[in-house]
This record gives structure tokens, C-alpha cells and sequence, in this order.
């Protein structure tokens, strides 16, 4: 295990170089990420192991994301609590080479387009995803997920279920799109998820009132994570505030409920198929949940409970659908369990190079950890 | 910087407060992949015991018969490779050995592959549901991924098999207060529940009537065709109508009748007291993953099953503390089922239960009980479960619960689908 101390900032979000094996990215702020600047970390692990800071950009409020550019290799995207997005080259000092600036609340999520490279998205607290060209400074689309008035949902179902949550904060904080994730399979499609509970799939070759499916992830609690897998295009992974994860396989309609009940919005309603659950995944909310670059089944999650988690997805056993739970296994699919952390973990990510298992995870507590997670 | 820290706040509150919240009844409404989900639910009619239609046939005909039946009528993907089911649990109570060698005779007669393995069970009335509760359990912990639950009995066959006191061997049991209160016959232990708790006859027997009615009504008006399958009897005819239900049963008419049990200030007649009946049921059951990759219908969902031990005396005040237990398990109120299927052993002990547990009148056995339909003791709970999931509507939830002869009740829980 290797560890780099962020001395008065907690990480926020972090990522691996797509370009270099042994350079990374924190996205970091200080005082808890509340109040306050934030700052870019790139690190770089040298060749006797340690982590050193090659560069760093201190910025005037809180960082909560990142994405490298994936078209290149010293560019790096942030997203920043007062609405900006800022692109920082790491070959310079001190300031972005580019910001963009149309989100009116924090900026939560950024995520650079896998497929054509040349596009990237930004979620926000303020209820919109926007995608960017970093040549232009205004958005080239923005992405309201619809089902944002709870009243106003389709499935009687679960409107039973979200009207008897008594929960207070989902009402303030529902508007919140905590993190949407470009399809690594296809450049037109986008996954968000909200703080009323729903995720949304977005086609962006259709046209607005027509291009999302929206559903009911969480259980009426807030949705704090999604992500795609990167071998099987049709599943994704969700997690949050009711601690649990959650696939989903998003070609499927439900079979025994798509005859009763009525769609009175088109595309409004799309009853993807939960395939496995993990539930109390972890002890508190799960921040992040990220697929493996290397395996179609194992998943990786970090949470409020200082813990991150490795976890293989019974589901599928690599080559095919098993119909398998997560529930059926002792110990719920666990593979590791890493515990260094002494706060909160809000970010993980996979190495994308060596031998497969490397991940990094950043916490409230200052530290960036590079450890195995597959032994 | 507040709104910041309030969102982080909202996450961690309702991130503790969920670990209680699984439980509640708004998350058991939600569909989960994970879901122990009944496929099919099915009985024969339900005949009198030593006069009616099956008085000449034992039970493992009778489940052969059955199976032909209930598995030519499962759906296409698992009537083509019957080898998916991995368990058969079959409740019996009076057969030697619960039936296990008959039993197992007439799976591999109707086409259940040999490889399939079977399990007899006997935890007395409530061995149907108790088999359901064990293939529900399989799944639940991925031992098997489908699996079915039957019950069979026939009374008029076997009754006589075992000493209905039961049979204590031991000269030093036979003297101890305790173990000896096993022997006490079941009308007995009703007489105690009916003075212990001042239940009257009169009480009793409108209760019984009311179960007759119920009963009769629902027959004719065909409640019970979509769950009864018929049952062919050696001589070609067919049965696939309960012979229990009849009309005009009076609170009055029953009033009439003499004591069973305690001839002088007895309550318990045969009137207001389950019929000796002989019956089969079955119940198929699967994990939803698996349900819907095999594209099979979902009926409802098993949610949870509950059984406690009371005193062998008043054995019939089972239920009242079996359904707080499973209740509780699960995060409900009485108040949030929308159906109890007891089963009426006695009219007292019934009564008492729906009493004790403020349950509303005409939310039990809305089809009748076993006061009219009967009580083919190891079939009862397969039986209930295949009634009350033709009675709740959909995301209706639905309790069934009996006691437990030597002491016992035991509750599951039901939604459907």
C-alpha cells in the first residue's frame, strides 16, 4: 500500500492517467470540501514507490471531480463547487487553460467521452447535466433529468413507496444530479443518478422530452453514484443513501409489469431490471461505485463508512448471466475490504495499467491510498 | 458552506436510519432480484374424510394424481426440463414416516426426475407451509435456485396409523406434568382456550356459520375453479369440488349439536371444529432472477415465515403469538395486512387469536375455513397459501398462520403479485 498525505485538503474525487501508468489525479478541498479553496493534486508514483506531488493548482473553491482529457495527456478537467468547470494543462502553473462556466450550483461530477474523446459532461447540484466540447465556451446540450417532482410520478408503486419516506432531505437536496457517467460503449449515451432517487439513461441523438428513461434506483432515498460496466454495455451499477448497490440491466422492461401499468409521459417511465442487489453493502451511504477495467463481474465501491469495497457481481461469472444474487453468497460476493481510511471515502478509482487489481482511493482525511484490491 | 454540510448530514442520517428502514413495509412492497417469488399455487378439492370422494384413495395417489396435473399445467421452460426444480418438500402428518418412501414414489411416477432430491416433513398442521418455508429458505440462501412445496393428507386412511393421542413410550414421561400435556387430546385443548378465555358457544358457533357461509358462497360463485385442479379417481370420475361447504348453516343449526369432547359444559362441537378431510396441494417456488430469466409467472412473493412454541394445553392460541412474531420480523402492523388466512381448527381457538390480536373480522378467511372446507392437516398450509393468493389483490399483503398441535403456531407472510 502506498500513501500520499494531502496536508489541509480532503479528497474528493481521483483518477489514473489514461496516458501514464504511474501519474494520477486528486481532486481535493479544504475544510471537508464546505468551505473554502480547493486544490488539483497530480501525483506521480516514482520508481522507489513513493507518491510526489509533480504539480499542483490551487483553486478558489472546492473541488469535487476530475477527468483527464482523453486526447490528452497532460490536460485535466475539474469540477468546482462555484459552478465551473476549469481545464488545466499540468505542463503550467498556477492557471486553467480554459473554464466553463454555466452551472448556477456545485459542480458534482465531470466525465470525459471514452468513445470519440472529444466531448465531455458535467453534473450539478443546480439539476443539470451539460455536455462540452473544450474547444467552445458555451455547452453543446444540457440534460434535465424530468422526474424531478416526486408528486408527479407515473408508477403507482412507487408512489406508494416514496410517499410513505418520511425523509426530510430529499426534499433539498433532490434536484442534486451527484454524478453522470458517459457509456464507454457508446458515445451517445449518458447515465445519471439524483437526489430524488431516480437514475436517468439519455440518448442524445434524440430529441429533448424524448430522450431519457428514468428510474427508481434507491428506494426513495438519494442516488449518489452510478456507473457503466465496461464489458457488458446493457449494465450498470448504482449506489447510495439506503447503503446498497443496485444493477441493473438497462435493456430490459420489466416483463410482468410493462402490460399494467400505464405510461401517461412518453419515456418517462422505464422499469429497468434490478438483476442484483447488495444490500448494506457498507454501514453508511456509498459515495462512488465504480465497475473493474479487467473483469465484467467485480465492482468497487467507497462510502461514508471510511471503508472501500471490492465486491464480484454473482450475476454474471465473467463469460455468462448466472441468475445468481449477490444475496445467495455467504459473504454477499465480498472480495476485500479496505479499511485504512479514517474518514469518509468519496473517491476510488481502477489502474488501468500492471497487473490487474490496482486501484487508488481519496477520503476526508487527507490521504490518497494506492493499494490492491485483488491480492 | 451549510447547504454543503446539511447534504452531507441528509446522507449520513438517512444512511443510519435506513439499516431500521429495510424492514418496513414500503421496501418489502419493492421488487428485488433476490425475491423468493411463488411461481404457482394449486390444490385439489378438498374431500370428507371416510365419506367422500377420496375415501378410497391414500395419499401418495392422490399427490401422484395431483403432480400429473399441477405439472402439466406448469409453464413451457419448466415442464420441458422438470430437472430445474432441485428440491421437492412434501408436509404429511399422519403417514408412517410422513410419507417419505410414498411420497418420493409418486414425484418419480409423475415425471420428477430421480436426480431431484425430496424431503418428507411433518411439524403437524402446519407441515404444508412448513415445506413452503423450506424451499423458501433454499432459495433465499442460493442452496437451490427452484424447488416445490406440497402437502398431502388423508384422514380417512390414515388416521388410524397413529394413536391420535399421540404415543409416549417412557414410564418417567408418562408421569412428568410437562411432557405429558403433549397427550392431551386437540378438542381438549380447545375446551381449555374456550373457558380460559370465556369464548362462548354461542360466539363459537356464529363463527363456524359464518365460515360456512363464507365458504358456500365462494364455491358457488366459483372463487375456488382457478385454484382447484381435478383430481381423476380410479373409477374414471372426476373430483374438483370441495365437499366441505354447505348451505344453510346456521349459528343456530350449529347450536343444536352436542358437545364433542366434554359432554356436559362443553363447547366444542363437531360443528364450530375443522373437518376430517383428505386433500393435496402444491406450491412452486423460485428466486426472481431465475423466474425471469425463464420468463415464468410470478403469483406473489414470500416474504417470511415465524413459528413459536405455547403451552401444549392451550395449543390453539398459536397464531395469536406467531403473527406479532412474524409481524414483527418484517416491520408490520396488524393494521397493514389486507388478509389473514387462519386456519380454523376450532372455532374458539380461531376466535380467540382474531381477538387477541384486534384483527378485523372480515379480513379473516374470506372464503371460509377449515370449519367448512376442511382440514387435511398436512395439506392445510399449501392450501391457504394457494387461497389467499386468489384473495389479495396486487401488492396486497397477506398473513397465514395455524396452531400447531403439542404446542406451536407458526405465520408466513405473502404479497402478490
Amino acid at each position: 500500500m502506498l500513501r500520499y498525505h494531502m496536508q489541509g485538503f480532503s479528497g474528493y474525487g481521483v483518477q489514473y492517467s489514461p496516458f501514464f501508468d504511474n501519474r494520477l489525479a486528486v481532486a481535493a478541498g479544504s475544510n471537508f470540501g464546505l468551505v473554502g479553496n480547493g486544490k488539483l493534486f497530480i501525483l506521480e508514483i516514482d520508481r522507489s514507490g513513493r507518491i510526489v506531488e509533480v504539480n499542483s493548482f490551487l483553486t478558489q473553491d472546492c473541488l469535487f471531480d476530475l477527468a483527464w482529457n482523453e486526447s490528452h495527456e497532460n490536460q485535466v478537467l475539474v469540477a468546482q463547487g462555484d459552478g465551473t468547470l476549469r481545464l488545466f494543462d499540468t505542463t503550467f502553473k498556477e492557471f486553467p487553460i480554459a473554464i466553463f462556466k454555466e452551472h448556477e450550483r456545485e459542480v458534482f461530477s465531470c466525465n470525459w467521452n471514452l468513445v470519440n474523446r472529444q466531448n465531455f459532461l458535467s453534473s450539478s447540484w443546480d439539476g443539470s447535466i451539460k455536455i462540452w466540447s473544450p474547444l467552445r465556451k458555451q455547452s453543446l446540450m444540457t440534460l434535465t433529468p424530468r422526474p424531478l417532482e416526486i408528486t408527479k410520478m407515473v408508477d403507482p408503486l412507487n408512489a406508494i413507496i416514496l410517499k410513505k419516506k418520511s425523509f426530510t432531505g430529499i426534499s433539498k437536496n433532490r434536484n442534486c444530479v451527484y454524478q453522470a457517467q458517459f457509456s464507454p460503449h457508446d458515445q451517445n449515451l449518458v447515465l445519471s443518478c439524483s437526489g430524488n432517487s431516480y437514475a436517468s439513461l439519455f440518448d442524445i441523438r434524440l430529441p429533448s422530452g424524448k430522450n431519457q428513461n428514468n428510474f427508481l434506483v434507491h428506494s426513495g432515498l438519494e442516488a449518489l453514484t452510478c456507473d457503466f460496466n465496461k464489458y457488458r454495455p446493457y449494465v450498470v451499477a448504482t449506489g447510495g443513501v439506503d447503503n446498497a448497490i443496485r444493477i441493473w440491466d438497462i435493456r430490459m422492461l420489466n416483463k410482468n409489469e410493462s402490460a399494467t401499468i400505464k405510461r401517461t409521459v412518453p419515456g418517462q417511465l422505464h422499469n429497468s431490471s434490478c438483476i442484483n442487489e447488495i444490500p448494506n453493502a457498507h454501514g453508511l451511504a456509498i459515495r462512488k461505485v465504480t465497475w473493474s477495467p479487467h473483469h465484467s463481474n467485480i465492482l468497487m465501491s467507497a462510502s461514508y463508512d471510511m471503508t472501500c469495497r471490492i465486491w464480484r457481481d454473482l450475476s454474471n461469472d465473467g463469460a455468462k448471466e448466472t441468475y445468481k444474487t449477490n444475496s445467495t453468497d455467504a459473504t454477499k460476493g465480498s472480495i476485500f475490504n479496505f479499511t485504512q481510511h479514517s474518514e469518509f471515502v468519496f473517491g476510488a478509482d481502477w489502474s488501468l495499467w500492471g497487473k490487474p487489481g490496482y486501484v487508488a482511493s481519496t477520503a476526508w482525511d487527507g490521504n490518497l491510498f494506492v493499494w490492491n484490491g485483488l491480492g | 458552506m451549510s447547504q454543503r454540510l446539511q447534504s452531507i448530514k441528509d446522507h449520513l442520517v438517512e444512511s443510519a436510519m435506513g439499516k431500521g428502514e429495510s424492514k418496513r413495509k414500503n421496501s418489502l412492497l419493492e421488487k428485488r432480484p433476490e425475491d423468493v417469488v411463488i411461481v404457482a399455487a394449486n390444490r385439489s378439492a378438498i374431500g370428507k374424510g371416510f365419506k367422500g370422494a377420496f375415501k378410497d384413495v391414500n395419499t401418495d395417489y392422490l399427490l401422484y394424481n395431483f403432480l400429473n396435473e399441477f405439472i402439466g399445467r406448469f409453464p413451457e421452460p419448466l415442464r420441458a426440463d422438470l430437472n430445474l426444480i432441485e428440491e421437492v418438500a412434501c408436509g404429511n402428518v399422519l403417514n408412517v414416516g410422513a410419507g417419505a418412501t410414498e411420497h418420493r414414489a409418486a414425484c418419480l411416477a409423475s415425471g420428477i426426475p430421480y436426480s431431484t432430491p425430496f424431503v418428507a416433513l411433518n411439524r403437524q398442521c402446519s407441515s404444508g407451509l412448513t415445506a413452503v418455508n423450506d424451499i423458501a429458505n433454499k432459495i433465499k440462501v442460493g442452496q437451490i435456485d427452484i424447488g416445490l412445496a406440497l402437502g398431502v393428507e388423508s384422514m380417512t386412511n390414515n388416521y388410524k396409523n397413529v394413536n391420535p393421542l399421540g404415543m409416549i413410550s417412557s414410564e418417567e414421561l408418562q408421569k412428568n406434568r410437562e411432557a405429558k400435556k403433549c397427550l392431551i387430546p386437540m378438542g381438549i385443548t380447545n375446551e381449555n382456550v374456550a373457558a380460559n378465555f370465556k369464548i362462548s358457544r354461542k360466539d363459537q358457533d356464529e363463527f363456524a356459520a359464518n365460515s360456512y357461509q363464507k365458504a358456500y358462497k365462494a364455491k358457488n360463485e366459483g372463487l375456488f375453479e382457478d385454484e382447484i385442479l381435478p383430481i381423476k379417481l380410479p373409477d374414471g370420475s372426476i373430483c374438483q369440488s370441495d365437499e366441505g361447504p354447505r348451505p344453510n348453516v346456521t349459528a343456530e343449526s350449529l347450536s343444536s349439536i352436542r358437545p364433542a369432547f366434554i359432554k356436559d359444559r362443553g363447547t366444542t362441537t363437531a360443528g364450530n371444529a375443522s373437518q376430517v378431510s383428505d386433500g393435496v396441494a402444491g406450491v412452486l417456488l423460485a428466486r426472481r432472477s431465475v423466474a425471469n430469466q425463464l420468463n415464468l409467472p410470478v403469483l406473489g412473493r414470500y416474504i417470511d415465515f415465524q413459528t413459536v412454541g405455547v403451552p401444549p394445553e392451550i395449543m390453539g392460541v398459536g397464531p395469536a403469538y406467531a403473527i406479532p412474531k412474524v409481524l414483527e420480523a418484517t416491520g408490520l402492523q396488524v393494521q397493514d395486512i389486507d388478509i389473514f388466512e387462519i386456519n380454523e381448527a376450532f372455532a374458539a381457538q380461531a376466535l380467540y387469536c382474531i381477538h387477541k390480536l384486534g384483527i378485523d373480522l372480515n379480513k379473516v378467511n374470506p372464503r371460509g375455513g377449515a370449519i367448512a372446507l376442511g382440514h387435511p392437516l398436512g395439506c392445510t398450509g399449501a392450501r391457504q397459501v394457494a387461497t389467499i393468493l386468489r384473495e389479495l389483490k396486487k401488492d396486497q399483503i397477506g398473513v397465514v398462520s395455524m396452531c400447531i398441535g403439542t404446542g406451536m403456531g407458526a405465520a408466513a407472510i405473502f404479497i402478490k403479485e
